[in-house]
């Protein structure tokens, strides 16, 4: 079987029993307070301030160049802060390196492997740097390998695709069935499949581990986080539960077509209490952001019947994500 | 310390596995072959040279296992330490570039370990590498003159491998400095050619590692060597750079 026609298998079931690292505990997982990450003249981390609790699988939100990486390197100890303090399950990242690492899985941006390697000697070799004993190594690879969908695989990594090193790299961060998982962009470079196969493992480790795991694609984390921080400048922006948050930034959208004039039925509009904004639409539709839903989707019709007008489109919902993303990135929502 | 063994083990399956196990060993036995051929067919060329040209006499005496053996020790001290420094120039700027580094450090590996196997299996493979040539050279210096002392072979190999060994820790420390094999050769380079001319000096050249390199040819030659102190000072040295590299190479950002 050729490597890019590897059969890719079913990813959740087989994580019962490869990480089992979320027992004991009440600290959060990541505590970072007033971190501030200077390169140069520039601030990359300015006063971040941060809590990922445990179990959680927690998403890491912001545009490019927004300190996301940046931070996951000063978890990992690949870089210092300026200042401020971060903790991984209590343990202090700038002191007890040895400890952090023991706990923790991290999956870089770009993976680098040594290319000569075996997909299973490159997972022993991880595992013995752990210390993992060779009995354990010997049950888990299996079920890592199968993780990623490589079991069949007989190239050395240099010949693999990059989906394939990225499927590589997750397994290779659920060696020491660590307590405390970081991706740094798991899928920003897959393919469609390949994207809802690592989604497909995250989402299998929920309740087992915390997973910590950055990206700049909504709808990523909207499928399978359940707490997300949205990152902005170096600063978080906010950071809540996922429905908690759209229901904080709401402005709830709706969307109305009409038949006849609609002077009159706009400048009613207008003066709803509930009304936030008006606008119209590239169809011509109108627009309207309403700070309270039920009241909005009671009025409006009875507004329509009130000036003679046909209903022809009323249509309406949540604001999603993105739309938090969007107003809190570009400064409408701070 | 699992994380140290765990890591020098794959240092050394790298080494076997990829093209690093021919590359030092076979420039090596290059210069074990080259020696002897060399050393044998030397006075033919100026022979015929001379009788190209009336009036020039070239008297040269017939060559022996010591013009084998010397031609070994002057391609080690020039080419050989030269593919020595650019080969050692890549020890951890190598792992940076590709990202590997990333992956193993943040696993419990500390940095310390990672400089220092990084060192030991690259002077594991100059020392494989300088029996490779140094065999090479005995067994055709046989064949070709008859007679090969073991001893001074030995001798003279083994002091050159100290002074290779010297380079290997420089390059370390400069290697753990600087993020680019191009850019730690050339400032491995620069290092060299200023303590080259350094060791002009007497008590230099008498008490530091590059007493080393001075005292090959008097020590073919049988005659006096005073090895002691650039001996222990190199020892010294090694300790002192790998120790500097491990410090720097813990404070580089990843």
């Amino acid at each position: 079987m050729s490597p890019a026609t590897t059969a890719r298998t079913a990813v959740a079931e087989p994580m019962t029993d490869v990480v089992r690292g979320n027992a004991g505990g009440t600290e959060p997982a990541v505590e970072i307070r007033g971190l501030v990450k200077r390169y140069g003249s520039k601030n990359a981390l300015d006063q971040l301030d941060l809590v990922v609790e445990q179990g959680s699988v927690f998403g890491f939100l912001g545009p490019n160049g927004a300190g996301k990486t940046t931070t996951l390197r000063i978890l990992t100890g690949l870089a210092r802060p300026t200042s401020g303090s971060a903790r991984v399950f209590g343990h202090d990242v700038e002191r007890a390196t040895n400890e952090v690492r023991q706990l923790v899985g991290y999956l870089p941006d770009v993976p680098g492997f040594y290319g000569w390697m075996h997909a299973e000697e490159f997972l022993r070799f991880a595992g013995s740097l752990f210390g993992v004993a060779r009995r354990e190594l010997d049950e888990r690879i299996p079920l890592l390998l199968d993780l990623a969908g490589l079991t069949d695989v007989r190239t050395p990594i240099a010949g693999y695709s990059r989906g394939m090193k990225q499927r590589l790299g997750v397994a290779q961060a659920l060696v020491n069935a660590p307590r405390l998982l970081m991706l740094d962009e798991p899928t920003s470079a897959l393919d469609p499949i390949g994207r809802k196969e690592v989604l497909g493992m995250i989402a299998g480790l929920r309740g087992r581990t915390t997973v910590f795991f950055s990206t700049h694609i909504l709808s990523d984390v909207e499928r399978v986080c359940d707490t997300v921080a949205i990152l902005d400048a170096g600063r978080v922006v906010a950071q809540a539960p996922i429905p908690e948050l759209k229901a904080r930034y709401s402005t709830h959208r709706l969307r109305l077509e009409v038949d006849g004039s609609r002077v009159e039925l706009e400048t009613a509009l207008r003066a709803a209490p509930w009304l936030t904004s008006l606008g119209v639409a590239e169809d011509g539709s109108l627009e309207l952001s309403v700070g309270d839903l039920p009241r909005a989707q009671r009025d409006v019709p009875a507004l329509v019947a009130r000036f003679g007008l046909g209903l022809r489109r009323f249509e309406g919902g949540e604001v999603s994500l993105e739309d938090v993303f969007v107003q809190l990135v570009t400064g409408g929502g701070r | 310390m699992r994380g140290f063994t765990a890591f020098l083990r794959k240092e050394f399956a790298e080494t076997v596995r990829t093209w690093r196990i021919w590359v030092l060993p076979g420039i090596m036995l290059f210069f074990g072959v080259l020696g002897p051929v060399t050393a044998r067919l030397t006075p033919a060329l100026l022979e015929s040279v001379a009788k190209s040209q009336p009036g020039v006499v070239f008297k040269i005496p017939p060559p022996t296992w010591v013009d084998s053996y010397a031609q070994w020790v002057k391609n080690l001290s020039q080419l050989g330490a030269f593919a020595v420094l650019i080969i050692a120039a890549g020890v951890i700027a190598n792992e940076r570039r590709s990202g590997t580094a990333v992956l193993v450090l943040t696993k419990p590996l500390s940095r310390a370990g990672f400089v220092v196997a990084k060192f030991l299996s690259l002077l594991a493979l100059l020392a494989f590498s300088v029996f490779v040539g140094a065999a090479a050279t005995w067994a055709l210096t046989l064949v070709v003159f008859g007679e090969a002392p073991v001893a001074q072979l030995a001798a003279v190999s083994g002091v050159w491998l100290a002074s290779g060994a010297f380079i290997v820790g420089v390059m370390t420390l400069v290697s753990a400095l600087l993020p680019s094999q191009v850019a730690a050769a050339g400032v491995g380079l620069g290092v060299f050619a200023i303590t080259g001319i350094a060791s002009l000096w007497e008590p230099l050249r008498r008490y530091s590692p590059f007493g080393l390199g001075n005292a090959l040819a008097p020590l073919l030659q049988g005659k006096a060597t005073h090895l002691e102190w650039p001996l222990v000072t190199t020892a010294l040295a090694l300790v002192v750079l790998v120790g500097l590299a491990a410090a720097v190479f813990r404070r580089v950002e990843l």
